[in-house]
């Protein structure tokens, strides 16, 4: 699968690439307006990450031909701008989902994985890995197809682990996931920690391997 | 005390003075001159009498003269000096009081002594002086009210341009685009006034402007380099063998960074808020709006051991959909975080007005600091202390007021929702 990434700011450019670039993504770069069109004519991705503000021309010209010529490419909008007004916007116009910068690549990856689920499952909204199962539209989660009672907070936590899994995901960018832009309360890592243990409690009593580990206070890592 | 009200009580005191100066002394002026007169007449008539006696060796007989009596009675010695007085007398024809002028003098005939009294009516004087002092009063007076009159009348159009500029001014904000627009005046003075206004608040705005759009340009151009901070730190603790010293440093790197991302956002939010880019309003229904809120912090309370109190009577409110967001999020956010452990949260809506309360220090907050950007009381635990300033400005853009009160170990705020 193929992500391209459009942004001028090569520095951002390059740590995203480095996240995303895996065993299951390739990853491509456009650094301005016209090689980003270009690309985006030439080439289907399964997802690209479309910065707003680019030398020679807006992100949303980009979004706007990709929808002239039907192509079916997931796009995330990532933006400086954060009102409601741009995000409604943008979403109007096409995209299917925006970010405001300054964002942790952990938030980033899970929402292209969202992207990439939704474009390619097409209505089997699930997600396996090994023995778990979560049923995306049911917000539910099975092991070994037992289903197991997760709170909100704790399913979106799981699919969160899961879609950046084998990373090493800091804890500022779980507070900021689950709490949301606005709650002025992601310095509050007692809750966090309250929530991972509880769900790897769960995790584990149901029968699934212990998944989730801590990287010195500094994170959470999903191997799996 | 308005301009013109201390101005006519100046005027109309010194008026009034001057009146009565001008008065008595217009009075006593007359009198003099007019007394004189009737004492040169009296003066006249003993020199008749006194040539008469000395020509005919006897005294006179008094002829009937209307207001004037001549009357002599003996004396053992000759009077000197002649006297002049003023003695009210009764007079049975008029049936009034009539003041005399008198003269008395020593006249001596045939070897005896007579006083001679010559005695001059005032009644026409006394009428003079009247009608005189009439006259000029009515007049003075009519002056000094034609005068007031005037003044007010002209006063208040002179000055309209004044107040006129007033009501501008009043109207102005620095934050508002608009230009003053100052009536003209052919009145120099206020063509000046306004003029130096106009210049005045001109700059003002102008600075106002570029301020803000520092401020704004400022935390847009340290979105980019907080990216790539953030980003890289991100990559960095992918890092399989990072040491645990080393981990210690991202980790503070990383509190660091999102301190200053939230400040970055706290100070853009807050220049557009002034920017007016919240100036959509739609009806919104507080008391479930807050009950969505309540859901998402149900769980952090719940962790703090932290008890809420609801009483939401249905309220609609007319403000911006984001900005209610923001708002409740942040009274929510600083009830919680300034709690202490076991405390308490209340949140009601009635009479119009939203009052959250929570449990917190003992300390009151600085009532005059209180919304003023990065204040923090004691330390603040690592708040950028603009949390209660966006509180702020939300309810001004939104036309609502906010109060804080404190009563021991509980602080208190209300917002009045009208």
């Amino acid at each position: 699968m193929k992500v391209l990434v459009i942004e001028d700011e090569r520095e951002l450019s390059d740590s995203i690439c480095s996240y995303l670039a895996n065993e299951q993504f390739v990853c491509e770069r456009a650094l301005d307006f016209h090689t980003a069109l270009e690309k985006v004519s030439l080439y289907d991705y399964a997802c690209i990450i479309l910065d707003v503000n680019l030398p020679g021309g807006s992100g949303l010209d980009i979004l706007n031909e990709l929808k002239k010529e039907m192509k079916i490419d997931g796009v995330l909008i990532i933006s400086a701008r954060n009102s409601l007004d741009d995000k409604v916007f943008a979403l109007k116009a096409g995209a299917d989902d925006y970010l405001t910068k300054p964002f942790h690549l952990a938030e980033l990856g899970a929402r292209v994985a969202a992207i990439i689920r939704r474009k390619s499952f097409e209505g089997k909204n699930q997600v396996i890995l090994n023995e778990l199962m979560l049923d995306l539209s049911e917000k539910e989660v099975r092991i070994n197809n037992k289903p197991i009672d997760l709170t909100r907070k704790e399913y979106e936590l799981l699919l969160y682990f899961i879609s950046n899994k084998n990373k090493v995901i800091a804890k500022n960018a779980i507070a900021e996931h689950l709490w949301g832009d606005n709650m002025d309360l992601a310095d509050n890592y007692d809750f966090i920690y309250t929530h991972i243990k509880n769900l790897r409690k769960k995790l584990i009593q149901a029968g699934a391997a212990d998944y989730i580990k801590s990287i010195y206070g500094m994170g959470y890592k999903f191997s799996a | 005390m308005k301009l013109f009200a201390k101005y006519n009580r100046i005027n109309l005191l010194a008026t009034i003075i001057i009146f009565l100066l001008a008065s008595t002394t217009f009075y006593i002026a007359i009198k003099y001159i007019l007394i004189g007169q009737i004492d040169d007449d009296l003066t006249i008539e003993e020199r008749e009498i006194k040539t008469y006696i000395k020509e005919h060796n006897i005294l006179p007989e008094p002829i009937p003269v209307k207001d004037q009596k001549i009357t002599y009675s003996l004396s053992n010695e000759l009077l000197e000096k002649r006297k002049f007085r003023t003695v009210p007398a009764y007079d049975p024809q008029d049936k009034e009081k009539n003041s005399y002028r008198v003269l008395q003098f020593g006249v001596g005939t045939n070897g005896k002594n007579y006083v001679a009294t010559v005695a001059k009516s005032l009644e026409g004087t006394d009428a003079l002086i009247n009608s005189i002092l009439l006259i000029t009063s009515t007049t003075i007076l009519l002056i000094l009210i034609v005068s007031l009159i005037i003044n007010r009348v002209l006063l208040k159009r002179l000055w309209k341009p004044f107040y006129y500029t007033l009501h501008t001014i009043r109207n102005f904000r620095v934050d508002k685009k608009q230009r003053l627009d100052f009536p003209f005046t052919s009145i120099d003075e206020f063509a000046f006034m306004n003029q130096t206004l106009e210049k005045a608040t001109n700059q003002a705005q102008q600075d106002y402007l570029v301020l803000k759009e520092f401020t704004e340009n400022a935390s847009h151009e340290m979105q980019t380099p907080l990216s790539i901070i953030r980003s890289k730190l991100d990559l960095l603790i992918q890092e399989e063998n990072l040491s645990e010293e080393q981990s210690k440093t991202v980790q503070s790197t990383y509190q660091a960074i999102e301190k200053l991302s939230r400040l970055n956002y706290s100070l853009l939010l807050l220049a557009k808020i002034e920017n007016n880019q919240f100036a959509e309003t739609s009806s919104l229904n507080l008391k479930l709006k807050i009950e969505e809120k309540i859901n998402a912090f149900h769980e952090l309370w719940q962790s703090q051991n932290i008890t809420v109190d609801t009483c939401l009577d249905d309220t609609t409110i007319k403000m911006n959909n984001e900005l209610a967001d923001i708002l409740l999020n942040n009274l929510l956010s600083n009830a919680t975080r300034h709690n202490v452990p076991g405390g308490n949260i209340k949140i009601e809506i009635r009479n119009k007005s939203l009052r959250i309360s929570n449990s917190g220090a003992q300390k009151e907050l600085d009532p005059r600091r209180l919304y003023s950007r990065f204040y923090k009381q004691d330390g603040g635990h690592g708040q950028n202390g603009l949390g209660l300033s966006i509180i702020k400005q939300i309810c001004d853009v939104s036309g609502f007021e906010i109060d804080y009160s404190f009563t021991p170990g509980q602080h208190l705020f209300i917002i009045s929702l009208i």
